[in-house]
């Protein structure tokens, strides 16, 4: 009899203590699982996911009802009622309008260079692929990369060359699934050539030069302009649509003039009495 | 690492540079790195160097600032990649800025490394070398530009009378050479890259180049994006990226290609649409002796072909090969189809194959019975794994059997023109071939007391404590053998280095001046463009001092026979150079010098290179290079075919001048199927096949110190299909032991991952030191080319619980 309630006690501490395991290893769990997702600069977390967990408590049309086999042709297949309303629930960038007046501000200039310097080895080189991806085809890339795209504070940024194949080959994806955790930081003192910070201008108001090569940036209004392009990188004249009427390229940087000096005709020759 | 280290590291490295670079006052907006990088793209030097990677040969402009390396971009007016790079060219710059780049000649005391001064370093090597010259052997590579190879390959066969030099490329490619030399009888692919603009069928043998040779694979797969219609096959063993972008896949069983080519030849004939008139004039049938067979083999008639080919019906294809008999029919239909054009493309999938010599003259066979050859966009094109596998070992013959452009050492004439093109006394040159790679290491890891007669190994540009097959039996037991002396010149500690008793920091890539040679013939020429770090020096550099320090030393062999130092060089006024002290080295062009003297091997073969002027001015050339009537020097895209070659007699539609017949035909072979050395069983019952990825290049040494390379792909893995790892209750990422009758090795699991294979099939990509998967493949080889088989040998992949119970 006098053992009962230390037994009491025991199974009291054992809950108590299992309680405590359960506790510490769900944050754990939740912790490692946040620990182990590589946050890739510019893209913020959690936007999707927080309009996902409030839309759950609308379970309208979300449980598709069974349907009897002779019904099945007759019956809408596809994504629930709840799931359609997903996407119109994100938040939707306003509407584009090409003849809006543009100020561009320079602190997301500064912010936009600091993402898409983050991105790269050296100014020029492609960019590596910020966001998870999977064995993912061409056609995946294009779709959102192709015209660009906003949602829910996301942006993919447009394509600024030509459609080419093989997206991978020269855009370096996050580790794979599997080996997210893997330790990859590696030392090297490469230092890379930065972003240019504008265009030379002749004098104040003159249209600023290209200071970047053309070459794999055929397409301006990628970063420039239109609703998809870079804070602060904007033009103010989207509308224009003849870029390098006025704002010069270079020649050393687009590869075109192999010569090392500009060839001239020789100085006349003028007698002096 | 944290952006504060990093941006530490970057301040120090400028400052250790010799210079601050300071951000331009006149920009306001502060990002990252403006305080320590140059942001004037204008302001940079650029010049071009072909990148330092694989045998693709693209071309990059290297941006330089204040002696560093800045940027890269693709090189809009090369031929070969036309502007586009991969992810490992784009960011080819950084390899050269690694943390840990060796500095110093290290040399082992009491195990320990410690550092040394050059000068001891080249008396320790020249000294182990006069003691016993002939137990010395050199380790080359497909990594050696073209004047590396020259002046080891000089230094051993005309110095040293020794042939045991033999370069990495013997695991890469040796079976490609033989299958040319078997059918065309000189080596190297007819066509080039421009096939792959007009082909309208793509064949992919055991290759997949979406991820190996990404910029001429997209070369074609953008052909489709602008509306051309381009049909592609891919012939494999596992789906891959290549797969993705292919309108078949035909998944073969491993040695299936050798099945899979003769029934491709058997529809051909049966179906009587191979080409008559081609064949009739320009090619003969061969097969091996069936008693100790050769490379040249025996001349069969058209019937005996028939005959022996008319086993190879779709349905024993079938059974040989797992593609189903229709596909077969399919196969030779296609190929029946004269107004195609059919390219064939491969790399390691057939030449890493106990059939390798064969495999490779079937496919050429294929092509050529059905006359897909020759014209544009049909092709039998193999591509090289490395950038110089082509220009450095099988032009300057860096391999145990061969001399420079083509030639034999078993061959009397052959040696004797070297002699007189090194202006040696007669009898220089050993007639014996030396060791191939597999026996050179088999020797130097056999204890000297049981007949291992190599003591002193010199490798230059490679890793074989990495790339070796079966590293226990072959590499590992160096360790034990204390009178063995290894020698490495590398530019970061590798799997090699561990063993090494002597490492010697090199200078890479555009550090120092180099040519190479692409897998399409082109010769690429580049200018040392900044100073490599500490005390890294260039290994042509090594090789000269090597020599010279025998000279003093008093080698007899280190003279020509009027007494001049084989490697001298002299200025305007006849003074030699001292260009074995390194000071001094870049008085000159030593480069030139060499391959000056080298192109005079040229010739024989009708591989004739330009002057090394010309190859300044170019973004490469494809030999045979010819002057023309004005001067100018001229390119052969298309070999053997009358409308481009200038060796094709005038008047002739093709002509396989080199033929081994005599007769100016290439020869269509005949091999039968052979199953694989080591197929799975009870024990061991899964197949391996290894390779590589898309990030890392050779054994990652380079690519896995490039942060954005090693986020993409930071460990080598297995590659399981789902259905094994589900009847082993294997889970994705979890740790496996692969075992081997040879040897293990640990790896995480990649099920169906980014490549699929069938089950009953592992993948492991070797890129990665840590994780050996060389510790369990096999060491069996083709008998002509010696290459070992690395495709395919059984494992097995136990868990890790299990394997320690």
């Amino acid at each position: 009899m006098s053992d009962q309630p230390a037994t009491t006690r025991r199974g009291r501490l054992t809950s108590i203590f299992l309680f405590v395991v359960i506790v510490v290893s769900a944050i754990g769990y939740l912790v490692g699982l946040s620990d182990g997702v590589p946050k890739p600069d510019g893209i913020p977390g959690g936007a999707i996911a927080s309009v996902a967990e409030a839309s759950d408590h609308d379970t309208s049309g979300k449980i598709v009802a069974a349907v009897n086999y002779a019904e099945i042709p007759a019956t809408a297949m596809g994504p629930t009622a709840a799931f359609q309303s997903k996407p119109a629930a994100l938040p939707q960038p306003p509407e584009y309008d090409l003849f809006t007046k543009i100020e561009p501000r320079e602190a997301d200039k500064a912010e936009s260079s600091r993402i898409r310097s983050s991105r790269r080895a050296y100014n020029g080189a492609p960019p590596i692929i910020p966001h998870a991806v999977e064995n993912t085809s061409d056609a995946a890339c294009y779709a959102c990369h192709g015209g660009g795209i906003q949602m829910a504070g996301m942006k993919a940024s447009v394509m600024s060359h030509d459609y080419l194949a093989n997206c991978t080959q020269c855009h370096a994806p996050p580790p794979p699934a599997p080996f997210q955790d893997v330790p990859h930081e590696v030392d090297n003192r490469f230092v890379g050539l930065a972003a240019p910070q504008a265009g030379k201008r002749a004098y104040p108001g003159a249209p600023p030069t290209i200071p970047h090569s053309q070459w794999m940036r055929e397409s301006c209004s990628a970063c420039h302009g239109g609703p998809n392009g870079w804070a602060g990188m904007e033009s103010t004249h989207p509308w224009r649509t003849n870029c390098t009427q006025c704002h010069a390229p270079s020649a050393v940087l687009d590869q075109a003039i192999p010569a090392k000096t500009i060839p001239m005709l020789p100085p006349l020759d003028v007698a002096v009495k | 690492m944290d952006s504060k280290r990093r941006g530490f590291l970057k301040s120090a490295a400028m400052a250790a540079a010799g210079s601050m670079v300071l951000g331009d006052a006149t920009f306001s907006l502060p990002v990252l790195g403006a305080a320590d990088a140059p942001t004037d793209g204008d302001a940079l030097t650029w010049n071009k160097a072909p990148c330092r990677f694989c045998g693709t040969g693209c071309h990059v402009q290297v941006g330089v600032h204040e002696g560093r390396v800045v940027a890269v971009a693709g090189d809009k007016a090369a031929d070969v990649n036309k502007g586009l790079l991969c992810v490992k060219g784009y960011h080819v710059g950084g390899i050269l800025y690694g943390e840990d780049r060796l500095t110093k000649p290290l040399l082992r005391k009491d195990g320990k490394l410690v550092p040394i001064e050059w000068d001891e370093a080249i008396d320790i090597i020249a000294k182990r070398i006069m003691d016993a010259p002939e137990k010395f052997a050199f380790y080359g590579s497909g990594q050696w530009t073209i004047p590396e190879g020259y002046a080891a390959q000089k230094l051993m066969k005309g110095g040293l009378s020794n042939n045991h030099i033999d370069p990495n490329a013997r695991l890469c490619m040796a079976s490609a050479v033989t299958g040319f030399l078997a059918t065309y009888g000189v080596d190297e692919p007819a066509g080039c890259y421009a096939d792959l603009d007009a082909c309208d069928v793509l064949i992919t043998w055991g290759n997949n180049p979406a991820e190996m040779h990404p910029v001429l694979f997209s070369r074609v797969t953008d052909r489709r994006s602008r509306g051309e219609k381009v049909r592609i096959i891919d012939i494999s063993t596992r789906r891959t990226r290549t797969t993705d972008a292919a309108n078949d896949y035909l998944e073969m069983d491993p040695h299936g290609d050798v099945a899979i080519a003769l029934g491709i030849m058997n529809q051909l004939i049966e179906s009587n649409s191979y080409d008559k008139d081609f064949v009739e004039k320009h090619c003969a049938f061969r097969s091996p002796e069936s008693e100790s067979p050769t490379l040249q083999g025996q001349a069969i008639s058209e019937d005996e072909f028939r005959k022996r080919i008319a086993a190879y019906t779709p349905e024993r294809v079938e059974e040989l090969s797992g593609v189903p008999a229709d596909q077969i029919r399919m196969l030779g239909k296609l190929f029946g189809q004269r107004d195609l054009r059919i390219t064939s493309l491969w790399c390691m999938g057939m030449n890493q194959h106990t059939m390798g010599t064969a495999i490779n003259s079937l496919v050429h066979g294929v092509h050529l019975l059905s006359g897909h050859f020759g014209r544009p966009g049909d092709a039998p094109t193999s591509l090289t794994g490395q950038p110089s596998a082509c220009g450095t070992v099988r032009e300057v013959g860096t391999l145990a059997h061969a001399l420079p452009g083509g030639r034999l050492v078993a061959k009397p004439d052959h040696r004797a023109q070297c002699e007189g093109f090194w202006n040696l006394p007669a009898g220089r040159i050993n007639a014996t071939p030396g060791y191939h790679t597999v026996k050179m290491f088999d020797q130097f890891t056999l204890p000297t007391d049981e007949g291992g007669d190599i003591n002193t190994l010199f490798v230059q540009v490679t890793n074989p404590g990495q790339t070796l097959p079966n590293l226990n039996k072959l590499f590992n037991d160096k360790e034990k053998l204390k009178d063995k002396f290894l020698i490495v010149s590398e530019v970061y500690p590798t799997a090699t280095t561990q063993l090494a008793d002597l490492i010697l920091p090199a200078a890479l890539w555009v550090e120092k001046n180099g040519i190479y040679g692409n897998s399409e013939r082109r010769t690429q020429q580049w200018f040392k463009m900044v100073d490599p770090p500490g005390e890294a020096r260039d290994d042509t550099w090594m090789t000269i001092a090597i020599a010279h320090r025998l000279l003093e030393l008093g080698h007899e062999g280190m003279k020509d026979k009027d007494g001049e130092f084989i490697f001298a060089v002299k200025d305007d006024q006849g003074q030699e150079i001292p260009i074995w002290e390194f000071e001094h080295y870049y008085d000159t062009n030593v480069d030139k010098h060499l391959f000056e003297e080298y192109r005079q091997f040229t010739t024989m073969k009708h591989k004739n290179l330009a002057p090394y002027d010309e190859y300044v001015k170019a973004r490469g050339l494809r030999w045979p290079v010819v002057q023309q009537d004005d001067g100018s020097w001229r390119e052969t895209k298309f070999r053997f075919a009358g409308f481009d070659d200038p060796f094709v007699a005038e008047g002739k539609e093709f002509d396989f001048y080199h033929s081994t017949s005599g007769d100016g035909r290439a020869q269509i072979w005949f091999h039968d199927y052979q199953p694989p050395p080591e197929v799975p069983d009870e024990e061991y019952p899964m197949w391996l096949c290894t390779g590589r990825v898309l990030e890392h290049w050779h054994t990652g040494t380079m690519t896995r110190r490039l942060p954005q390379l090693n986020r993409a792909m930071p460990t080598a893995y297995v590659e399981m299909n789902l259905q094994d790892a589900l009847a082993q209750n294997i889970r994705q990422g979890e740790t496996v032991l692969i075992e081997s009758r040879r040897g293990t090795t640990e790896l995480p699991v990649w099920i169906d991952g980014r490549g699929r294979p069938p089950r009953g099939t592992v993948f492991v990509p070797f890129f990665d030191e840590t994780k050996l998967i060389n510790n369990c493949t096999l060491d069996e080889h083709d008998p002509f080319s010696k290459q070992p088989d690395y495709k395919k040998c059984a494992v097995r992949v136990r868990k890790l619980n299990e394997a320690s119970s």
